[in-house]
């Protein structure tokens, strides 16, 4: 398996060069985690269907581009809002009777939701797989040789604008603070005037959003069809309970985490056991850090 | 009350290869109790202890592997096959437990998941053991007697009655767990493992047990699924979908009851295979929309939600 | 428990009355075919290749004057439902034969089980290679498996002068077709002594291949070999390769995902030169073959490839079967009749000759009725502005060969 690598740069090339596809694969694995954790940080919600949210954004860039022109990484500015109301609607009619039911009801009920999404897009628009091809993405940047796929290194500036996006709304809004008071204690939050429930659906909506924004950023570089959420969504799972459940950095951190390992592991261990390092660093951090890797919040 | 139904239950079950000879049918209720199995194995750790595992998919396929290579390789009995897959499922629970019950709610779930993930990983690529992708196929079962007559392994009789012993075993390992002390201290850790912990009681002991029966009856499940379908792999027996499809039957049944399990695999056959039927290629979408009425309206699972209203238990 | 019985019971006579209704119209195949999950598209590819088949049988007046119908039931890509629906057009539907399957996981399910209840299978695309090698006298299959794939490439790179792979880097999915053309073309490329710089099994319908392209660029191969069962993966990596600026001598697919008209829609100017080693790739010279495409063409809309012609020659040779054989409204006796007409067949469809016998494949495999033109079958084919064309055996080649790839920047 694998011959000598000939050259001293070249061994240094292949080094860096996984290095840069680790983050540039983990800033989309730490996008897609991050609207997972928001959203059981602040309702202790585990979203099954958080995967098919992701497709649906894909579908919706693939759909913007292939009727209207749009290139996807600006229908962001489209689907994210649309899909910021969808999760609303969601939660509103859906979720919010639900959830009372008890947590693993509530994982059971988003795992019937994802089938239910997933198939009906595959009704809806068939399960041919689909991919996005820009013109400007033919051919890959080469900064000081290391190959940078363009459509992945906009992702990964975009992905970093909105997770900073994502922080200032946290930290420094009204809005925020009452999200970040209702993850904490949300008895204490509504005492102290937040209204649980309206935190709790924009929440949701707002989860939704970074899912979608996340699937459109992630077309350019993957494939679409209708249950390639199910493949997602357990990567986002390792990613928001190895970066500790419910926490935005966490999620940053373990998304960065999984795919800078799989990348190293690929070239240094075993392709074949790529996705076997993930789960076994995922065990291994929790063996050390039961929380997680940042884990707060109440357990 | 309930021990009428229960026995009027097993007669049924007893007679029904005689009731219909058609093939198809009996396939079909082969599958109900293959899978009210699985709802068992899984409500012995998810419903009586409350610890949510996404990963009895590694016990089901050990279970799976063992009685294959047993067979194939070994030559040795199914029955003994099956028994070994169980007891193995059993011994690699314990270690997994150990590391597991560290943590606690969805960081046990999910590592549960990543377990069985590595589990199907290494099948996957350990080829010198259980031929990777390629899988394990039996083209003859061994000629055995039963009761003085040569099995038929072609008719679905021998299958039916064994699917029906490791139902009632496995149901009847609830009712006694439900009964016993052991199943008042998986309560007690259910509802508040700390305070369970205050009071005395060893938790991880306690757990421990839950896991290592709900593994053993997960591993007869894979036994089973091996000698009857005849093909494994490591994507048809350790997957997540496996996992998931346990924790839907167990919890549409009615969590932490005996029949629970049972009553949940009649209904998600049925429908299953009325959808597939119904609806064609669209019978997932209303399979998912399925699953999310009977949440909504009966989040204590339908057999949890019958029994409340005829006052039976259990 | 027994109330479902009765419903179930109920539902099964009401089934058998309309089926028996039906049963003195039309003949019927069974199809199991995965219609939900990931492998969708190719179960819809499979129903319209049989459809067509069906309409153009039924219209010339059907067999010996009775319709024939496939029934088509969804396994999802998964095993133990395959072994379900198998059961079910067995016993329920009554079908006298079945075909289809997709993968090979569930095709060895359903190969096991028609096996045992005597139905004849006739497999029309899963290519692992023990599904005709385990002396199942109920089973057939028309196409080639999967350790003759490489055939026309190995022919190739041993043929054509200058052809022979300085070095080969050898990357496949973790799953029997991967590993069965991957053990295949290993063992031809040791005979002749080339060097495998890389041996890679990646899992299959991977998010990423940035990380094994690295490691394979590293090796720098004279070839790249990539062996692909979902077109995903085969988009995915070979656009991958290039973006990671793998440079070979040349890129060679093995799997279907390489034959499809997607890769090049998909991959553009990305695919050009990249060779694609399938079961089949059509050649448009020949008359049945042109007028298959152009009737596919015109009631679907695209041209067909390797599935579409693959499900679309099994329906013929089923029917060629039913034609000679003596039906008598005895399912058991029917059976075995068509069976035997199997044995007899000797006949060519759009996808080449067949006929069924028992011989020995390339890795050792002892087959029993495998289409003992399957050889022939292999072909290597190379894409040019978004068309896949036939480049060897010379015979059948459409185009020269492009050997030197000088579509990657460096």
């Amino acid at each position: 398996m694998g011959g000598d690598f000939p050259g001293y740069t070249r061994t240094v090339e292949t080094f860096v060069q996984s290095l840069v596809n680790g983050a540039l694969t983990g800033s989309l694995y730490a996008m897609i985690a991050v609207g997972l954790t928001m959203v059981f940080g602040v309702m202790r919600v585990i979203n099954l269907a958080h995967g098919d949210f992701v497709m649906l954004g894909m579908f919706g860039a693939y759909w913007s581009h292939a009727l209207w022109g749009i290139d996807p990484f600006l229908s962001v500015v489209i689907w994210a809002p649309l899909m910021f109301a969808g999760g609303m609607l969601v939660h509103r009619f859906l979720l919010k009777d639900v959830i009372p039911k008890g947590e693993l009801n509530t994982l059971l009920y988003t795992a019937g939701l994802s089938l239910l999404i997933s198939n009906l897009a595959l009704f809806l628009w068939t399960g041919d797989y689909r991919t996005l091809n820009l013109a400007y993405a033919a051919t890959a940047a080469r900064p000081f040789g290391i190959a940078v796929p363009i459509p992945a290194a906009i992702a990964f500036f975009m992905a970093i604008a909105i997770t900073g996006g994502l922080y200032l709304l946290l930290s420094r809004t009204d809005i925020g603070r009452a999200m970040r008071a209702t993850a904490q204690n949300p008895q204490s939050a509504a005492l102290m005037g937040v209204d649980v429930e309206r935190i709790d659906m924009i929440t949701f909506g707002l989860g939704t959003a970074l899912a979608a924004a996340a699937g459109a950023l992630l077309l350019p570089s993957l494939y679409l069809y209708p249950t390639v959420g199910e493949i997602l969504i357990v990567k986002s799972f390792v990613i928001v309970v190895l970066g500790g459940l419910g926490s935005i950095a966490g999620a940053i951190a373990g998304g960065f985490l999984l795919g800078v390992a799989e990348s190293l592991g690929a070239v240094y261990v075993s392709v074949a056991y790529k996705d076997a390092i993930g789960f076994v660093l995922f065990l291994l951090v929790l063996l050390f850090r039961p929380a997680g890797l940042f884990g707060v919040g109440r357990s | 009350m309930t021990r009428l139904l229960a026995a009027a239950g097993i007669l049924a079950l007893l007679a029904a290869p005689f009731i219909t000879s058609d093939r198809f049918v009996q396939h079909l209720m082969i599958l109900v109790l293959f899978w009210t199995v699985l709802g068992a194995s899984w409500n012995l750790l998810g419903g009586f202890a409350g610890q949510v595992s996404f990963g009895h998919a590694a016990f089901f396929g050990i279970g799976a592997y063992v009685t294959m290579l047993f067979y194939l390789s070994l030559g040795l009995s199914p029955f003994l096959g099956m028994a070994a897959g169980g007891i193995l499922g059993a011994m690699f629970a314990l270690p997994i437990g150990l590391i597991c019950f560290r943590l606690r709610g969805p960081y046990f779930s999910l590592a549960t998941l990543a377990v069985a993930e590595i589990v199907r990983l290494v099948a996957l690529n350990w080829e010198e053991l259980t031929a990777g992708p390629m899988g394990l196929l039996i083209t003859t079962l061994p000629p055995i007697s039963f009761a003085g007559m040569t099995v038929d392994w072609e008719s679905k009789a021998p299958f039916y009655y064994l699917a029906v012993a490791l139902a009632l075993f496995a149901m009847g390992l609830n009712y006694a767990v439900s009964r016993s002390r052991l199943g008042a201290y998986l309560t007690a850790v259910r509802e508040d493992i700390d305070s369970a912990e205050g009071v005395g009681i060893d938790t991880v002991r306690t757990r421990l047990l839950a896991l290592a029966l709900s593994a053993f009856v997960a591993g007869l499940a894979g036994g089973f699924y091996a000698l009857y379908f005849r093909y494994i792999d490591p994507d048809a027996v350790f997957a997540v979908s496996l996992s998931v499809e346990m924790i839907f039957i167990a919890v549409i049944g009615g969590l932490a009851t005996t029949a629970g399990p049972i009553v949940g695999a009649v209904v998600l056959v049925t429908i299953s295979e009325l959808f597939r039927e119904r609806f064609q290629a669209g019978h997932l979408i209303f399979y998912g929309l399925f699953m999310m009425l009977v949440i909504r309206y009966l989040p204590e699972g339908i057999w949890g939600r019958l029994r409340r209203l005829i006052g039976a238990q259990g | 428990m027994s109330n479902i019985s009765k419903l179930l019971a109920a539902g099964v006579v009401s089934f058998g009355i309309c089926s028996g209704a039906l049963a003195q119209e039309s003949l019927k195949i069974g199809a199991p075919q995965p219609m939900t999950g990931p492998d969708a598209p190719f179960g819809v590819k499979f129903k319209n290749a049989y459809s067509m088949a069906v309409d153009e049988i039924n219209a010339k007046g059907g067999i010996n004057g009775r319709k024939i119908d496939v029934i088509i039931e969804d396994h999802g890509a998964k095993n133990p439902l395959a072994a379900t629906v198998a059961e079910k057009l067995i016993t329920e539907e009554k079908v006298l034969v079945l075909t289809g399957g997709r993968a090979s996981g569930q095709a060895l399910e359903i190969a096991s089980i028609a096996q045992r209840l005597k139905t004849p299978y006739l497999v029309d695309h899963p290519s692992a290679d023990v599904i005709t090698a385990k002396g199942f006298e109920w089973v057939f299959r028309n196409n080639p498996t999967g350790s003759i794939y490489p055939e026309a490439f190995n022919a190739f790179i041993s043929e054509v002068p200058g052809a022979l792979p300085k070095s080969v880097a050898l990357i496949y999915d973790n799953t029997v077709f991967g590993k069965s053309i991957g053990n295949s073309v290993k063992a031809f490329l040791k005979s002749k002594n080339v060097p495998i710089v890389s041996d890679e099994a990646y899992p299959v319908n991977s998010l990423d291949f940035k990380p094994v392209m690295t490691k394979i660029k590293a090796t720098n191969p004279d070839y790249l070999l990539m062996i692909a069962v979902s077109t995903t993966d085969a988009v995915l990596m070979t656009r991958q390769a290039k973006e990671i600026g793998v440079t070979p001598r040349a890129f060679v697919g093995f799997g279907g995902g390489f034959g499809v008209v997607d890769f090049a829609k998909q991959l553009g100017a990305l695919s050009d030169n990249v060779f694609s080693s399938a079961a089949w790739s059509g050649n448009p010279n020949e008359p049945a073959t042109a007028a298959f495409y152009k009737t596919f063409k015109d009631k679907y809309g695209f041209l067909p490839k390797e599935h579409e012609v693959e499900g679309y020659s099994a329906i013929y040779i089923i029917a060629d079967a039913l034609k000679r054989a003596k039906l008598t409204g005895d399912l058991a006796a029917d059976r075995e009749a068509v069976r035997q007409a199997l044995l007899n067949t000797d006949m060519t469809t759009v996808f080449g000759k067949v006929k069924f016998g028992a011989w020995t494949g390339p890795l050792g495999d002892q087959y029993t009725n495998q289409n003992i033109y399957s050889r022939d079958h292999s072909v290597l084919a190379q894409w040019r502005n978004g068309e896949l064309l036939n480049v060897w055996p010379k015979a059948e080649s459409e185009m020269a060969y492009i050997l030197a790839d000088n579509t990657t920047t460096r």
